[in-house]
């Protein structure tokens, strides 16, 4: 490897354990070349898509709906709701599918007791696209099997009897879902009837309020951190400050008689204490000495130069004709993302209650099944004597994909006898992330004599993302050929250019890198549409112009125009700075959906502002589309909070700020007053919503400013000089 | 090596020598007066050193936005001065700052926490120019001489200089390079002594 | 030593042995009243956001022993489902929260702010709405305030004409 050699990076792997002792086996073979390799090719491509259908019970209705004494329905959901709107568009799907109104279907998150168990994660945009067909068809088996019920109990044949709302009349007679569930014991699952005509929803499609609205406005104990068992204890876990540090020894003297203490555990792999209260638990861990035994000391300069292109291996993810001469005369420009902190406001936290040969879990965890599995492995137990109650999600974005917590909360309860709540402090949370990786981009072109692109290079390097995680072992990088999560938003997508090529650089960070919302999706767009912007104004041509000449014409190819002609429409993308005000503009297809942002910028003070962004998308067919635009809206605010403000520093071994504000976010004032979306339905399915609207607004906000300025700003965040 | 020992030796030896003139009995008049004048001045600098630090300068701020750290950087979150000193309307100094150092959140607090008022504003000034607006009737709140040594040794926010708790992440704040008796003593003296500005 | 305070109207007294615990565990491990968030502990996020005599306080950062004899409203105690306050109704006429686990801060201190500003402009909002909201949904707080001002102003005039 490459960076080894330079001796930037002189660890041994013994210490990269940190990672949660997923292991780091393996590597790819250096300048591997995914697409002559047929399977590799069709999994890479479905992981860029994302666009699986769901396969977890999905011919169990009765794993998944309850009908309720007062005639509604719970719904138990094993998606996760985390503020991305899930929980309501599968309310619609069922409601519209089972005849019954919005108000009479309850969704909870599934316990993994009740079997309906997400074999792999709530992340990626997935939920909704994946559930559609198999929900929509759960939910009319179930419809089915009440009017059959109903049809025996009323004497009725089932042809003839209709639902509203609930009720099932035929024939003179009625009765509730509730009355034909009545006392029914053996149910008959019947093949799935067809779906009902997509103009006869009443649901589906329409902008009905989120489901959990009430429960959010009034301040309802629904997240991981306000779960609570009786005789709950409090319990602290010891982390280290530097990065890479393994645990040497523990002096718990000084705590052990520290009011309100009632245990101390010194484990293998971690050492807790347990308490009467959150304070005392806290008061006695900073009591504890614990030695460590650290890597030497890292600081961001020494991050950056083992993050550069030529390091590490190299993967070919794309590649198009032939003509890469690197003696011609190509523009070229580099851009650097820095490392990212995902920061949700609700910290990690768990309460596990463990008895002699069952456990339950209350956590907010984007992955179930996962959580499930590691706490019953490390107690010892049956999978299925561990029962985990999932809650809502203060803020997921990718970090409640690694959950060890449960597993030291649950040990810490065994060996108190007691349940113990357990949660992450706001320093530990900024330390001991999963963080975006940082990354960097060698990005060369070439015009052809009419001013289109002639031939397009992207050259990057990122960190883990979804490989070496719960999600994906290292060991399938070695199958898939590239880390499917960092290259997510790296195609080149102006596939008309007759020459183009995108490389991928795979480096092992010294910490923990994983999944932040839109994965690759952010720094490879900003990087690769800032690029793009800089040859059209080469070119002497109109950024739109210039995109839409040179995309291809596969659906996809024709949905990214659209989307791209609507937003300019939309926002009457100018070239020419207004009143100190200019546009910039990009565009992305992330997991399938294309997206287009124009911002409109001017500078404040010498700082970058944003006053609109319009927003144009086409998800295919929407579900709800008030929240599909709050997605949009909070993508946009996030993503120029991430791409104007945010960057976590390595400074003496130590992951640093560790609290909000030296972790500088967009507020209020920072965010644009003007947010317009414009929805397109490019095709008749629901597809990814979730993480799409983030890619471009990186390059849209940088294309502005180099319209104000002049100044062609390549490193995130951005900053003026 | 030897030969640095030799002049460490020797540089130690003449210290002392100065130490021990610099103790010898003051004989002539003229020496007394200089001595008067150089303890005024060392009155004042100590003053000065407190009143330049950054526990006291961070909310005397010439732009209305208060200071934080040893590195000065503007508060966070756009706090700014506000309408009378305390913050904005509903989120002012009280929401977070009380009236002692909080332990827990690291987050400072002392009797009456606020900002000096903007004619307090001594960011960026000179000593001379800080000592001229300390002393301005016009500005200092109508406050005369005894008014000030009494503000300036017995207000508790003053004194939270050296109280000044710990930041977020658990570390003591510094204090300023003069102890809280030295500086009591010194703005005593100093007014004391006619409060003459040196320069002048 | 005991604490006495009044929470969402209720006296309740606390006995507690570290009288510098802050009031947010009070509140919501000790009176079980959930809606007031830990975000970070150090009064940097706002979630933590409460009125202790009708002022915003961030509760993290505030011991409970200064709590002895005032009136502390939570979320809880802002309104409820059958008479929402005119933050709450806005917050749900525009559809705001996402994850939700910062609403409440925000709109605490958007409760206070109408209290002192009845009519905020857009820099009123900048300057005082200052807590952290990840899922980004600034922009339809924003829209809410502005909402939550009129109906507030229009509940006043109701009850003015009433009297």
């Amino acid at each position: 490897m490459a960076d080894k050699d330079n001796g930037s990076k002189k660890v041994s792997r013994r210490k990269f354990l940190v990672k949660g002792g997923l292991g780091t086996i393996g590597v790819v073979a250096i300048g591997a070349y995914i697409f002559r390799n047929p399977i590799r090719r069709e999994l890479l491509s479905f992981a860029n898509s994302l666009e699986a259908p769901y396969v977890d019970n999905t011919d169990k209705p009765m794993v998944w709906f309850e009908v309720t004494t007062n005639n509604e329905i719970l719904l138990h959901s094993p998606k996760m709701e985390m503020g991305q709107g899930t929980f309501t568009g599968i309310a619609q799907m069922a409601a519209d599918e089972l005849s019954v109104s919005m108000s009479q279907i309850n969704v909870v998150h599934a316990a993994s007791s009740t079997g309906n168990v997400d074999s792999f994660a709530t992340g990626g945009s997935t939920s909704i696209s994946g559930l559609w067909q198999p929900l929509r068809e759960l939910a009319a088996m179930l419809r089915v099997m009440l009017i059959k019920e109903a049809a025996r109990k009323m004497n009725v044949d089932s042809n003839q009897l209709t639902v509203e709302d609930g009720v099932i009349s035929g024939n003179g007679k009625t009765l509730t879902y509730a009355q034909a569930a009545e006392g029914v014991e053996n149910w008959e699952v019947p093949d799935v009837p067809d779906l009902k005509d997509i103009k006869e929803y009443k649901y589906i499609g329409r902008p009905v309020p989120r489901v959990d609205l009430d429960a959010k406005v009034y301040g309802d104990p629904i997240f991981g951190m306000d779960a609570d068992m009786p005789g709950m204890l409090y319990g602290a876990v010891v982390r280290p400050s530097k990065i890479g540090s393994t645990f040497v020894s523990a002096d718990i003297s000084a705590a052990e008689n520290m009011p309100g203490v009632v245990k101390i555990i010194v484990e293998d792999d971690f050492v807790g204490v347990v308490a009467n209260s959150m304070i005392e638990a806290e008061h006695a861990k900073d009591a504890i000495n614990v030695t460590w035994e650290s890597f030497e000391n890292l600081d961001t300069a020494a991050i950056t130069k083992m993050m550069t292109v030529g390091n590490g291996n190299a993967t070919t993810i794309q590649k198009n004709g032939a003509a890469f001469d690197e003696g011609d005369d190509f523009e070229t420009l580099e851009f650097r993302s820095p490392i990212g902190a995902h920061a949700q406001i609700e910290p990690n936290g768990v309460v596990a209650s463990v008895e002699s040969d069952s456990a339950t879990i209350k956590i907010s965890t984007q992955v179930v099944s996962i959580t499930r599995k590691e706490v019953a492995k490390r107690l010892g137990l049956d999978t299925e004597k561990v029962n985990i109650v999932p809650t809502y999600l203060g803020g997921g974005f990718g970090r409640r994909l690694h959950t060890p917590h449960a597993v030291q909360a649950a040990v810490m309860s065994k060996a108190v006898g007691k349940p113990v709540k357990y949660f992450f402090s706001r320093k530990e949370e900024f330390q001991h992330d999963m963080f975006r990786p940082p990354t960097h981009h060698i990005i060369k072109g070439k015009l052809n004599s009419e001013g289109l692109l002639d031939t397009l290079e992207h050259e990057f390097v990122s960190g883990d993302v979804a490989t070496d995680s719960a999600l994906i072992p290292n060991a399938l990088t070695n199958f898939l050929g590239a880390d499917v999560g960092a290259i997510r938003g790296g195609f080149i997508q102006y596939t008309a250019i007759p020459n183009f090529k995108t490389v991928y650089w795979h480096v092992e960070l010294p910490f923990a890198t994983s999944w932040w919302r839109s994965l690759g999706l952010l720094a490879n767009t900003f990087a690769m549409e800032s690029f793009i912007d800089e040859m059209a104004l080469k070119a002497n041509k109109n950024a739109v112009d210039f995109r839409l000449h040179q995309i291809g014409d596969e659906p996809i190819d024709k949905r990214l125009k659209n989307v791209i002609k609507a937003a300019a429409e939309k926002a009457n993308y100018t070239e020419e700075v207004i009143n100190g005000r200019a546009m910039g503009f990009a565009a992305s297809i992330d997991a399938n959906t294309p997206c287009a942002q124009v911002a409109e910028v001017s500078i404040v003070d010498n700082e970058i502002k944003v006053h609109k962004v319009t927003v144009a998308m086409d998800p295919g067919l929407a579900v709800n589309p008030d929240q599909i635009r709050a997605q949009c809206e909070g993508c946009v605010i996030m993503g120029m909070s991430a791409v104007l403000y945010e960057q976590m520093f390595v400074e003496d071994g130590e992951l640093t700020p560790t609290i909000y504000g030296p972790y500088q976010m967009a507020l209020m004032k920072n965010a644009p007053k003007e947010i317009d979306v414009v929805l397109l339905q490019g095709k008749d399915t629901p597809g990814a919503v979730g993480e799409p609207p983030l890619g471009p607004i990186g390059a849209a906000i940088a294309n502005a400013v180099r319209r104000l300025t002049g100044q062609r700003l390549t490193e995130l965040p951005l900053q003026l000089s | 090596m030897k030969i640095k020992s030799i002049y460490i030796v020797l540089i130690l030896s003449i210290t002392g020598l100065l130490f021990a003139l610099a103790n010898t009995t003051k004989t002539a008049t003229y020496e007394l007066v200089d001595d008067q004048a150089q303890n005024a001045n060392d009155d004042y600098n100590k003053m000065m050193d407190v009143l330049t630090h950054q526990r006291c300068m961070n909310c005397h701020p010439s732009d209305n936005i208060p200071k934080q750290g040893d590195d000065s950087h503007p508060h966070y979150f756009g706090m700014a001065r506000g309408k009378n000193d305390h913050g904005f309307e509903a989120t002012n100094c009280n929401t977070c700052h009380q009236s002692e150092n909080n332990l827990n959140s690291g987050v400072p607090g002392a009797p009456h926490w606020a900002l000096a008022p903007a004619s307090m504003a001594w960011e960026g000034l000179t000593r001379e120019e800080i000592a001229e607006r300390l002393l301005d009737k016009n500005i200092n709140g109508n406050r005369s001489h005894d008014e000030l040594v009494k503000h300036m040794t017995e207000d508790d926010l003053v004194l939270w200089a050296w109280q000044p708790g710990v930041h977020a992440n658990g570390e003591q704040r510094t204090v300023p390079p003069v102890s809280k008796e030295d500086f009591k003593k010194a703005v005593e003296n100093w007014f004391a002594n006619g409060a003459v500005i040196p320069s002048k | 030593m005991k604490i006495s305070l009044t929470v969402n109207g209720e006296l309740k007294t606390v006995e507690i042995a570290d009288e510098n615990t802050p009031l947010l565990w009070v509140i919501r491990d000790t009176l079980d009243l959930k809606g007031t968030k830990f975000g970070c502990g150090k009064a940097a996020c706002g979630a933590c956001t409460l009125h202790v005599d009708g002022e915003a306080v961030r509760s993290c950062s505030y011991p409970v022993k200064f709590a002895e004899g005032k009136k502390v409203t939570t979320i809880e105690g802002l309104g409820d489902r059958e008479n929402p306050h005119p933050v709450q109704q806005a917050w749900i006429e525009e559809i705001v929260p996402q994850c939700g686990y910062c609403q409440p801060g925000f709109m605490m201190a958007t409760a206070a702010l109408l209290n002192k500003v009845p009519k905020p402009t857009d820099e009123d909002i900048d300057k005082n709405i200052i807590n952290v909201c990840r899922c980004g949904t600034y922009y339809r707080m924003r829209k809410a305030i502005h909402k939550a001002a009129n109906l507030q102003l229009e509940k006043e005039n109701n009850q003015s004409k009433e009297l």
